[in-house]
């Protein structure tokens, strides 16, 4: 009798995962239903985003702010005379999750889609727009990889890895820092970041002193300070994420490392601040697309967000507003929905005034010109610097 | 000659973190021969309980802890974290003292992952910030820094060492724990009562944990519910390579390994320190198989 029981308990637990592992991927945000896509009625725009898992913070931002634009739209009278509505599809930051999310948007037909926050989810997602010639605006993911596919649907309007290497090398160049001490924390983002800032080091006449690797899951990074210290550099960048920057600026502060400090975009967190104390972070820098908050011009944006959604535009939301307005304005410009000339108008865009940039595709379909700007933790804050 | 000084100090600081988990490890598998690897985590629930009592003295963060709240609070969170380790071997491994070597050692990654993600679901995933800023003044001699903060950590290790020395070597438990080591039933049939000396050997081993997951939250800052993995691998690392079973060998073992780590950093870069320790722990091990101080014999701690 036990053994029934206990096979009957294994069997609803297999039963359990089978059915919550389909909910996962497919959980609903309101169902697709069919003759969508037809020419009245209204135009369905998919969102891939993280809505669950680690990232889902920053999936709900994008999704706050795709649901501000289209709010905005649709009291303004629409797109082509028709509503628009976002269909949001889970990718959870994982590839296999976006591929079926991607297929799901697919199959609802939407005119195109904008989102995409994690550069793993969206290449295979972009893939699947592709093969179905649905136009993709990516709004947060920045691998060089993705324009490296040479996909005439996808269009990425966040600046690249090059970008925000070239402006801290530019930073660094005006302010006179010439050795520079370059950190990763060994993942494939912040890697890549390093080898794009030693190439651009080197070729705008600095020299790199120093190419070290931090395990991030430790908290003891005295040893490297204690290096870089008898190093002297001008300036040190570290290219991975907030949680080991914070402690590398209190640590070298404590040991007393020379030079300027900068981090990448990984590190634009007010935690940074937090857990390196704000006497610490005090004139540490950080190279970052800005949030809306150090937006001229986005102070609306900001007052209406918070209002709606009572919380702070997170570091996407603005990309993300601007993609869906981007879409619009691209809509109207091709005076239909159809994915060729859709597709058509957005490679057309020119000088598209958005929030914090101004919107050209170069041949890659990615920024003309980048956002990105460096920022200074000045009084516990951060602030533009100049 | 002041980034050699500086080396030694940052090695001494993150070996005494190794060497008082080391000594859990150590103490766990000489007695009931069970690699314990919920230890790691043990340190984290230190961290967090150390956290949560800290923000409660201080009013989160707001009013200053002293010295006197923050060595209460390092006791507190010890006999906490003990009683803890003391309730999972009761629940978890003792039912499995008599079952294969296997079973248990997957019970003890079971425990491991119970405590993890109970510390995520309670505490949140996200970074906590300790609500104390420990002073930043101390010694500095010719370009090399010792402030009284790590010169607090090291002490405070060496006491704990050497109290749990005195305590294993010269009282009877220690005696009892020495004898369970050696044979577990011939101590039985002496009349020791098995069970309650190996829960005292988890309330230590836990404690000495928590002890360091306190002083490391206070030290570096932050705290999140996966800290304790990576020190765990390591302080278990360390008291291999000191003689698993041997305790002066898991405080050797966890110094000689931050030394290590640290001139590693030093000489051939940051990415190269975990190739450089693991080596020098193969190269040791095939010399010695034992560890620096294991004994040939079964007898151990």
């Amino acid at each position: 009798m036990k053994r029934i029981w206990q096979n009957i308990g294994v069997l609803s637990l297999l039963l359990a995962c089978v059915v919550s592992g389909c909910g996962g991927g497919s959980s609903g945000f309101g169902a697709g239903g069919s003759g969508q896509g037809a020419d009245s009625g209204e135009i369905v725009v998919g969102a891939i985003l993280p809505m669950t898992g680690n990232n889902a913070t920053d999936g709900k931002d994008m999704y706050n702010a795709l649901d501000m634009a289209v709010k905005e739209l649709n009291e303004a009278g629409g797109v082509l005379g028709r509503k628009l509505k976002i269909e949001v599809a889970d990718d959870g930051c994982d590839p296999q999750m976006a591929t079926s999310a991607a297929n799901k948007l697919v199959s609802l037909n939407v005119t195109a889609v904008v989102g995409g926050y994690c550069s793993g989810a969206t290449l295979p997602a972009s893939g699947v727009f592709k093969n179905a010639n649905i136009p993709m605006i990516v709004t947060a993911a920045n691998s060089s990889k993705l324009p490296a596919q040479g996909y005439d649907t996808l269009f990425l309007i966040n600046g690249l890895v090059p970008d925000q290497t070239q402006k801290a090398t530019e930073y660094f160049m005006a302010h006179n820092a010439k050795r520079i001490a370059l950190v990763h924390d060994n993942s494939a983002y912040a890697k890549d970041m390093a080898d794009s800032a030693k190439a651009q080091i080197e070729k705008a006449g600095g020299s790199v002193i120093a190419y070290e690797a931090i395990n991030p899951e430790e908290k003891d990074f005295s040893a490297l300070a204690t290096k870089l210290k008898g190093l002297s550099p001008d300036a040190t960048y570290f290219t991975g994420y907030y949680a080991a920057g914070g402690l590398m600026i209190k640590q070298f502060k404590q040991k007393g490392v020379p030079g300027l400090f900068m981090a990448g975009d990984g590190s634009f967190s007010e935690d940074l601040i937090k857990i390196a104390g704000p006497e610490n972070a005090e004139g540490a820098l950080i190279s970052a697309t800005p949030t809306a908050e150090f937006i001229e011009g986005a102070e609306e944006f900001v007052k209406e967000y918070k209002q709606a959604y009572n919380l702070a535009p997170g570091p996407f939301s603005a990309l993300t507003y601007n993609g869906m307005n981007l879409l619009a304005d691209a809509l109207k410009r091709a005076n239909s929905t159809d994915h060729e000339a859709v597709k058509k108008a957005l490679k057309e865009t020119k000088d598209f005034k958005a929030l914090g940039e101004t919107i050209t595709f170069n041949d890659q379909n990615t920024l003309n010109e980048s956002n990105f700007a460096i920022l200074k933790v000045e009084n516990g804050k951060f602030t533009l610097a100049k | 000659m002041n980034t050699l000084v500086q080396t030694l100090i940052d090695g001494l600081v993150i070996g005494a973190f190794y060497s008082l988990i080391a000594l859990g490890y150590t103490m766990v598998f000489g007695i009931i021969k069970l690699l314990n690897f919920a230890h790691g985590d043990l340190y984290m629930l230190g961290a967090f309980i150390g956290y949560s009592l800290l923000s409660l003295v201080t009013g989160n963060g707001e009013g200053a802890a002293g010295l006197l709240g923050i060595a209460v609070v390092l006791l507190l969170t010890m006999t906490v974290v003990g009683v803890i380790g003391m309730g999972i071997e009761r629940i978890a491994y003792r039912p499995l003292l008599l079952a294969p070597r296997l079973s248990i050692l997957i019970t003890a990654i079971g425990v491991s992952l119970i405590l993890e993600n109970g510390s995520m679901a309670i505490w949140g995933a996200q970074y906590q910030v300790y609500p104390l800023q420990l002073p930043q003044t101390g010694w500095s001699f010719g370009g090399a820094q010792l402030t009284y903060t790590q010169v607090a950590i090291i002490a405070i290790s060496v006491l704990l060492m050497a109290g749990l020395q005195l305590f294993v070597r010269h009282s009877i438990y220690g005696k009892a724990m020495r004898a369970i080591a050696l044979d577990q039933t011939a101590s039985s049939l002496m009349g020791i009562d098995v069970h309650r000396v190996i829960a005292l050997t988890f309330f230590i081993g836990a404690a000495l944990a928590a002890g360091a997951g306190v002083m490391a939250g206070a030290y570096y800052g932050t705290i999140n519910f996966m800290m304790g993995f990576i020190i765990g691998l390591k302080a278990f690392t360390a008291a291999v390579l000191g003689g698993i079973g041997n305790l002066p060998g898991a405080m050797v073992g966890g110094l000689l390994l931050g030394l290590i780590e640290t001139a590693g950093t030093l000489v051939l870069g940051g990415s190269w320190k975990d190739v450089v320790a693991f080596s020098i722990l193969i190269v040791i091990l095939v010399c010695k198989p034992t560890g620096i101080l294991g004994e040939k014999v079964t007898e151990r701690m």
